[in-house]
């Protein structure tokens, strides 16, 4: 019996300040989520996000910093990886 | 009253039919006095007065590896550590995996059990025949599953059968000895467990157990039972204990095609899709979602197996082979982790807010553990002398860790638990005194469910 997750994930994200805030994920897969926090356009980094609604990024280097939530997305045994990372919110950003 | 497994005997009021079926039936294997006495305490289990009722078993196929997920040695050499970090959780000294953020949230809840090993072989189904029944049989005579064990004591209280499997029975694991651990053994095969054969999170979900054959329409289905009806009076006249089984799964089929409260027990679109959402929309979510709804509605034991195969599946089987069993440590932290600790913890949290937390043993096993050393290719492989399960609900105190590993995760240092003591325990958590209810065994005989005693340390 292969896995079934059915649905498409999503969930609204929201600052206050430098910390983002995420709302509970609708049709949630319940696999890795996690905040993908990129600098001036550039990938810097990934936290988890399961465990808490929110989360501050330390980076204080000057610069546009971009939020997003992403989730793991299980697509098959035979497919690279087995899956890969979907974004499934909003996008907000800050100035630092 | 006379108690033989579940079903209540009248000595003085006349027999019923069935009593005198049960009598009969122990008085052909051979029963003297003491052996009826002996059984007199069995399925003497009064449900009005019983605080704890059920089992949800989580059976975890493939078998996580200890070292990255219950028991995690920081101190170990990397190419026994692993790349996972342990992180504390609500009960001190209870350190459980990083990607398990939920579970440590409520770790008052359950108690691990860290020095647990069974002598058998290295091979899925070996694990399975000791942790679904308590007994290594290898190829020999089978022993019933727990939920069997459990259906005979407790006996069934609605339309629904008394214990469940789903969504599916292990299939392929790359041995057969598994298979009969998922059977009733001696007991009867009114006593085998009902298999949902279906998966709960598709839209289309239907119980293919249920649902009638093409072409077996209502009226078909009604003449069937009345032939039933007319047969059963000429086998009253030839009973026997099979025809007492046979009797009873008939009985049940046709509860379960027609009862309006079984479709209903399985229509998970009656739901909050906050609540779907909070056990996570996948398979192993959606069973265990399922599982609350069916112990709400009588049902007595529910396994679920997380996986009903090892191979060409991402699951805890983590050999990291590069071919059918390519399960890494990647997958364990994307994947496989989360979703348990988002099922299991949803669980925990939703029996308790129903208040069936109490009533409800909650059972996470596996068939073994993973080697200590990380293998060449990444991976870990099977492991049986040391391994790590966690117990709660029912009668079962919370927040403990039993036993210990050594400092590499190899053997049992501190209080060495097998198999049969994990049932009992399982047994005894369902509040059943072992020194008093008795089943049938083979040939009839009364036998203890369970020759062992439960862990003290968990009461």
């Amino acid at each position: 019996m292969d896995q079934v997750f059915e649905g498409t994930p999503k969930a609204d994200i929201r600052l206050e300040g430098r910390k983002v805030i995420r709302g509970e994920v609708s049709n949630d897969w319940a696999s890795r989520l996690q905040w993908k926090i990129s600098h001036n356009g550039k990938v810097v980094g990934t936290a988890p996000a399961r465990a808490d609604l929110d989360y501050e990024h330390p980076g204080t280097e000057a610069g546009t910093y971009e939020i997003v939530l992403e989730l793991w997305k299980y697509e098959g045994f035979k497919v690279k990886d087995h899956g890969k990372f979907v974004e499934i919110s909003n996008k907000v950003n800050y100035t630092v | 009253m006379l108690h033989i497994g579940n079903a209540p005997i009248p000595t003085c009021g006349g027999l019923t039919r069935r009593s005198f079926l049960q009598v009969g039936a122990a008085g052909l294997a051979g029963l003297n006095l003491p052996d009826f006495l002996a059984m007199k305490a069995a399925g003497a289990v009064d449900e009005s007065k019983a605080e704890v009722k059920n089992c949800i078993m989580l059976f975890l196929v493939g078998s996580p590896g200890h070292l990255d997920t219950w028991d995690l040695k920081p101190n170990a050499p990397a190419d026994i550590r692993g790349p996972f970090k342990p992180i504390k959780t609500k009960a001190p000294g209870l350190d459980i995996c990083e990607h398990l953020p939920l579970m440590a949230k409520l770790a008052d809840k359950y108690s691990l059990i860290r020095s647990l090993f069974h002598t058998g072989s290295a091979v899925h189904g070996a694990g399975h025949q000791w942790m679904m029944t308590g007994h290594g049989f290898n190829n020999g005579d089978p022993h019933p599953h727990a939920g069997s064990v459990i259906a005979r004591v407790f006996g069934q209280k609605s339309a629904l059968p008394p214990s469940i499997i789903l969504p599916g029975k292990v299939g392929a694991v790359g041995d057969n000895l598994g298979e009969r651990a998922q059977t009733a053994a001696y007991l009867g095969t009114a006593y085998n467990p009902f298999f949902l054969g279906a998966d709960p999170a598709k839209s289309d979900f239907k119980i293919a157990n249920l649902s009638p054959q093409a072409g077996q329409t209502e009226f078909r289905i009604n003449a069937r039972r009345k032939l039933l009806a007319e047969l059963d009076a000429i086998q009253q006249q030839v009973e026997n204990a099979s025809t007492v089984a046979h009797d009873t799964a008939y009985q049940r089929a046709f509860s379960l095609i027609t009862a309006p409260e079984t479709k209903k027990a399985f229509d998970l679109s009656e739901e909050k899709d906050s609540v779907r959402d909070r056990y996570g929309r996948n398979t192993f979510g959606a069973s265990c979602l399922l599982s609350r709804r069916l112990i709400e509605r009588g049902v007595r034991f529910v396994t679920i197996n997380h996986f009903d195969t090892v191979f060409s599946i991402a699951c805890w089987d983590m050999h990291a082979d590069g071919g059918s069993l390519n399960n890494t440590v990647q997958d364990y932290e994307r994947h496989l982790l989360p979703q348990f600790d988002q099922a299991y913890s949803a669980l925990l949290t939703d029996l308790d807010e129903r208040g069936l937390l109490k009533e409800t043993v909650v059972a996470t096993l596996s068939e073994m553990g993973r080697t200590p050393r990380i293998n060449g290719k990444g991976g870990r492989d099977h492991y049986p002398p040391c391994w790590t399960n966690f117990l709660a609900g029912g009668n079962i105190k919370g927040g403990q860790v039993i036993g210990a590993s050594d400092k590499n995760g190899a053997v049992p240092h501190e209080y060495p638990i097998d198999p049969p003591r994990v049932l009992a325990t399982i047994y005894q958590g369902m509040g059943v005194d072992l020194d008093q209810v008795m089943m049938p065994g083979p040939g009839s005989r009364p036998i203890r469910l369970i020759d062992a005693e439960p862990i003290p340390e968990l009461f």
